[in-house]
């Protein structure tokens, strides 16, 4: 395989790459000395140009193809990934565009778009290697995205926490995957499948395995793995918790799953409730049922809006588990289309907080009282994420959930034994539409406070979040567009 | 597949596109929003002929390859997981659309006329298109869930309709009344709907072969039999049947639909004479190959249809009776709706989808113009409406007198000129060679003769005869009483006037269609018949003949006793009592009463669920409430718990050294040590926690 080959298959990263640059050296250059806000949109404009010319570049062109064990596979599934990471790196820029935490423009601009590249080559990652490299290039532009706003303490602190989590986690993840890599004598996934094949479950490989759903157990937010989630949402920029949430939940949940459901396929035993057996099931189940409770539980008592979506993302992790838990081409697919569609909410529910913090300097609950008044577009948008989150239909999170729901229970023989899992996650949902009703409530019933005037909210911000808002409204009232193709190309390129 | 069948959807989208548009236009918009709602009932009526047209040229009975279903839902992977949804251009459906679109834009426009002093003007026509782009969906649905759902909306709007005058205590309840009486069938047709799923596994009613209206799915609902002996078909579409009771207002579920009247008369006029309770019909004739699904060699007149007959022939003469009593002229037209629908219901049932259809399209254009023409008189009479305080009011509203008297020739059947002469016969006809029993025959002849009758009265008392408004007579007398005069010089203020241009347009030309449509299926003629598919063969013969003279002298006896007891010599005081009062055995007070029905479902269902209302209450705030209440302190609980576990536990010290920091470097150290420990060890103990639980569990 030559270079030229090579090149063609990473044509999207490679123009996201180009384009981070494009965006450092305009911005070092040309913009130098002129007023913020300007930066910002030609900035923008730049990384905005790149993601669609690589969102393009995946539709018109489709290579297919991998290269050396696995370090990259191109296929219509990862494409489709790539896209969507695309769109919500697109989404993050506009909604950021107003952004005055920072007068480092282009740095900003470029990490972001260095964060998507990560996420890029994650999901295409099928060797271990390569995803950890990937999950390290993803992880450390998010800890200095979440440090960028430097006039604010908690940010710092918050980065801080971030990264010292992130690298103890990284630093499991890479003994477990160096375990693997001993055990099978391969860091190719498929490969190693083969190999452990043979072997039962030897307690070197309970370690590996559980140090693998460390690593990306930090990645997705998932108790007891969670610690570092509510302060870095709250102390980060805005834009930023919103692309933490939204882009790297998406890249991350997807390359977990195929970790999974191929590198242990043959480990997977069974969570059923009469019928234990150990592999990497329980060991996610687990993980799930504690991320339901927790998650739910203490997003109730938050007062912070930040913190209450930082506690709601922790719930949806557990959520999305289950996906894997289906390890089916069903809950594969289902799977993506929940992470997807979460995605698009949560960086409208951030981009909501985002405009609101900048008309009332904080992001409380009480800050959100009367909103309604202030900002009715604002306000309808929040009312359509929140009752997304929530999961009431017809809105796309209704059917993530209810897609996931169905993919556990589906082979009834098999996974039946995780019906527990899926009636704990369905009281959690009542749950959960508690704090969302809060949040709701504060909107549309409180009382104005004294004195507070129309919130101006810039129109980029405005056409991006009624964008995000139609939608969830879309992807719920016809949810077979992406479901359908999902499973489609799940199918297709055959994975377990 | 032609362009139409592809794009019927918009039909019904167009109103519903205006419906949403004028939701959200501010309530001073509305000349804007009365203009969308005429305008895309208009190109919806224009694209309704061309599919009505296209339908003819077909000549195609068979709607079996004029449909168009897409994939709405997966449910599950495969085929049988696909939830299809669909439209069907078949005859039955042209000929309502038209008939829907031709006779709401008639209606929309009267409104513009009729509401024009309303300030929720907007809101009106919201909900008018709301609704027609609801009913049209009913029409074109080609599947029994789309038409379900649509039919569900029809409801809706109906109840926001009646209930529009909401700050009437009447008007919010009858809405209420409306919504849960029909609600009662449309649990009927909820279950009959799962059940057919269940059965057949598709609720399409036609799919290259595999719908439920299909020949395979029939075969296979006739050959199961459920555990008390009936064919599946039959039970099914009796439940199928049942939704129909309920919207269509037969007996036992017909109490709604006179409250009904309380609503703005253009609305009695849509929704309640013309189309929304024309929907029971429409349904029964949709699913027509359901319900007379029936075994090679057994008999045609399946189980489910001679149920329709006779719950037909029943409301037919029943609601008649109780017209003749009543003094509302709104209440009097209701219960003639009623009744009209008996007959559309036995018509179905004894001659098949043609004869109740055929009753179905010129009812709807002749009641409509009732209503319209009732609408017109109380929009004259300051808001009257009991008749005995009407009176001569022909020589005021010239116009509103002859066109309401051509819709009351057509409703009587007064023969050979007027619509519902050809389409009542019809039915009339088919009942007389129905094999199974004559008596719904007689009973249909018995509600000729009272239609005959109580609208011979209703119109005598209207516009014949002298004027017995006392709001009038007293500013006529305001002098001789001492009062100073009310008005000075110039025409009367009281006194009935013709109603605006607006409002007399749609008069005259619903009139003319009351007198034309009839002829597009008369025995001689019998085009509408053949276009739905069904042959008509008889032609003029005698038999055909004799029932018509027949028919024309019982219209006639019914006429001439109206006259002859109201007519001849009209009542001078409104409060002078009816002529019929002195019927024996207090029968008329019985039938003003409406039979008591209202009082029955009072004392027995209404009373039983007030008090099963309250157990439930007493259950509800004393049992679950405690349940509730003592989950939700245990969940609050656990959050505290959960709460004070992540906060002052794990994060010990954390929130405390963040102001730290912001005094000074000096609690740094403790702070960054601190979290450190804290976070590593949670990731420690995860480790070995999972590792042992998973070792431990894998050497069991």
């Amino acid at each position: 395989m030559s270079y030229l080959d090579i090149l063609k298959l990473a044509a999207p990263e490679t123009i996201v790459v180009l384009a981070a640059l494009a965006v450092l050296a305009v911005d070092l250059t040309v913009m130098r000395g002129t007023e913020t806000r300007l930066r910002f949109v030609i900035g923008g404009m730049v990384a905005g140009v790149g993601c669609v010319a690589a969102a393009a570049w995946l539709v018109v062109v489709p290579t297919h193809g991998g290269v050396w064990g696995g370090m990259m596979v191109v296929n219509e599934l990862t494409q489709l990934i790539k896209v969507g990471l695309l769109a919500l790196t697109l989404f993050t820029v506009l909604i950021s565009l107003e952004a005055d935490f920072t007068a480092h423009v282009g740095e900003f601009l470029a990490l972001i778009l260095l964060a998507t590249v990560g996420m890029m080559f994650l999901v295409s990652a099928e060797n271990v290697l390569m995803v950890f490299v990937a999950l390290e290039l993803t992880s450390l532009s998010l800890y200095i995205l979440t440090a960028f706003n430097k006039r604010n303490v908690r940010s710092a602190e918050a980065a801080l926490k971030y990264f010292l989590f992130g690298g103890m986690a990284a630093a499991f993840m890479l003994f477990g995957l160096s375990l693997l890599y001993g055990l099978s004598g391969s860091t190719n996934l498929r490969e190693i499948a083969a190999a452990l094949a043979s072997n039962g479950l030897d307690p070197l490989l309970v370690v590996a395995i559980v140090m693998t759903v460390i690593g990306f157990g930090f990645k997705v937010a998932a108790v007891p793995f969670h610690l570092w989630a509510p302060d870095a949402y709250e102390g980060a920029p805005t834009p930023s918790a919103a692309f933490i949430a939204s882009g790297s939940k998406v890249a991350s949940f997807f390359i977990f799953a195929q970790v999974m459901m191929i590198g242990f396929a043959g480990a997977e035993g069974s969570g059923a409730w009469r019928n234990y057996a150990s592999g990497w099931v329980p060991a996610i189940a687990m993980v799930a049922a504690l991320s339901m409770v927790l998650g739910n539980l203490v997003a109730i008592v938050q007062s912070n809006v930040k913190r209450l979506l930082a506690y709601s993302a922790i719930a949806h992790a557990g959520y999305a588990l289950l996906g894997i838990l289906a390890n089916s081409e069903f809950g594969m697919a289902s799977l993506i289309y929940y992470v997807i569609t979460y995605g698009l909410t949560t960086l409208g529910a951030f981009g909501v907080v985002a405009a609101v913090e900048q008309g009332t300097g904080d992001a409380k609950l009480s800050d959100f009282a009367g909103l309604s008044r202030r900002a009715p577009f604002l306000s309808f948008c929040m009312f359509i994420f929140m009752l997304s989150l929530a999961g009431i239909p017809p809105l796309a999170g209704f059917f993530g959930k209810f897609y996931v729901f169905a993919a556990v229970v589906k082979d009834g023989a098999v996974h039946l034994g995780l019906l527990w899992l899926v009636i704990l996650a369905i009281a959690m949902s009542a749950v959960s539409l508690y704090y969302y009703l809060q949040v709701l409530k504060r909107i549309y019933v409180a009382d104005l406070p004294t004195g507070a005037e129309a919130l101006r909210v810039p129109m980029t911000a405005q056409v991006a979040l009624g964008m995000l808002a139609a939608g969830v409204v879309l992807l719920g009232c016809f949810p077979g567009l992406l479901v359908e193709r999902l499973t489609a190309l799940v199918l297709l390129v055959g994975q377990p | 597949m032609t362009w139409i069948v592809k794009y019927l959807w918009l039909i019904p989208a167009l109103p519903m596109l205006a419906a949403g548009i004028s939701a959200l236009a501010p309530q001073r918009c509305r000349k804007f929003s009365s203009s969308l709602a005429i305008g895309s009932m208009g190109l919806a009526l224009l694209l309704s002929l061309w599919a009505f047209v296209n339908s003819v040229q077909q000549g195609g009975v068979d709607g079996a390859d004029r449909y168009f279903n897409f994939a709405w839902l997966q449910f599950a992977a495969g085929d049988a997981g696909i939830l299809k949804l669909g439209w069907v251009l078949d005859p039955l459906t042209a000929v309502m659309l038209v008939m829907v679109t031709f006779v709401g834009l008639l209606i929309f426009i009267y409104s513009v006329g009729y509401m024009a002093h309303d300030e929720n003007f907007t809101r009106f026509f919201t909900f008018l298109s709301l609704f027609a782009g609801a009913m049209l969906g009913v029409v074109i649905a080609n599947s029994l869930l789309l038409l379900f759902i649509c039919w569900e909306l029809v409801g809706l709007t109906s109840y926001l309709l009646i209930g529009f005058w909401y700050h009437k205590p009447s008007a919010a309840a009858a809405a209420k009344k409306a919504f849960i009486t029909t609600r009662i069938g449309d649990v009927a047709l909820l279950l009959g709907m799962v059940w057919l799923y269940h059965e057949t596994g598709t609720l399409l009613f036609y799919d290259d072969g595999a719908g439920c209206l299909e020949t395979s799915a029939l075969a296979k609902l006739i050959a199961t039999t459920t555990s008390v002996g009936m064919a599946v078909s039959t039970a099914i579409g009796l439940l199928i049947f049942a939704g129909a009771v309920g919207k269509s207002g037969q007996v036992p579920l017909h109490v709604w639909l006179p409250d009904a009247m309380e609503g703005p008369t253009p609305v009695s006029a849509l929704i309640h004479a013309a189309t929304m309770v024309a929907a029971g019909v429409f349904l029964v004739a949709r699913v027509f190959p359901l319900m007379g699904a029936h075994a090679e060699g057994a008999a045609a007149e399946t189980a489910a249809l001679q149920t329709v007959t006779w719950i037909g022939a029943i409301t037919a003469v029943f609601a008649a009776s109780i017209a003749v009593a009543q003094n509302d002229i709104k209440r009097i037209l209701a219960y003639s709706t009623v009744s009209q629908l008996g007959y559309m219901m036995m018509g179905l049932g004894t001659g098949g989808v043609a004869v109740g259809m055929f009753h179905l399209i010129t009812h709807a254009f002749f009641k409509a113009l009732l209503f319209m023409g009732a609408g017109s008189v109380i929009h004259g009479c300051q808001e009257e409406q009991d008749i005995r305080k009407m009176g001569g009011i022909r020589k005021y509203m010239p116009i509103t007198f002859a066109t309401y008297a051509v819709g009351m020739l057509a409703l009587a059947g007064f023969p050979l000129l007027f619509s519902g002469f050809w389409s009542k016969d019809e039915i009339l006809h088919a009942a007389h060679g129905w094999p199974v029993s004559h008596v719904p025959f007689y009973l249909g002849v018995a509600g000729a003769f009272l239609t005959a009758f109580y609208m011979t009265r209703q119109v005598a008392l209207v516009f014949l005869g002298p004027n017995r408004s006392r709001a009038w007579e007293s500013a006529d007398h305001s002098h001789a009483r001492g009062n100073p005069p009310t008005h000075v010089g110039g025409k009367d203020k009281g006194a009935p006037h013709e109603s605006p241009a607006v409002m007399t347009w749609p008069l005259i030309i619903l009139a003319t269609c009351a007198i034309v449509l009839g002829f597009i299926g008369t025995p001689m003629w019998p085009w509408f018949q053949s276009f739905l598919g069904q042959e008509h063969g008889e032609g003029l013969t005698t038999g055909v003949v004799a029932l018509m003279v027949v028919s024309s002298l019982i219209v006639f006896a019914g006429i001439g006793v109206g006259w002859w007891l109201y007519g001849r010599k009209p009542i001078q005081r409104a409060d002078k009592s009816d002529v019929l009062e002195k019927l024996p055995a207090g029968a008329y007070t019985w039938l003003e009463r409406k039979y008591g029905v209202d009082e029955l479902y009072e004392i027995s269902v209404i009373r039983f669920n007030a008090w099963f209302a309250r157990a439930c209450d007493f259950l509800d705030a004393w049992v679950w409430g405690g349940a509730v209440k003592l989950v939700s302190l245990i969940t609050l609980g656990l959050s505290w718990v959960s709460r004070v576990f992540d906060e002052f536990v794990i994060n010990l010290g954390f929130d405390q050294s963040c102001d730290g920091v912001s005094r000074g470097g000096k609690l740094m150290s403790r702070w960054q040590d601190g979290r450190v420990q804290n976070y590593l060890r949670v990731i420690g103990v995860a480790l070995t926690v999972l590792v042992i639980i998973l070792v431990w569990g894998g050497s069991r």
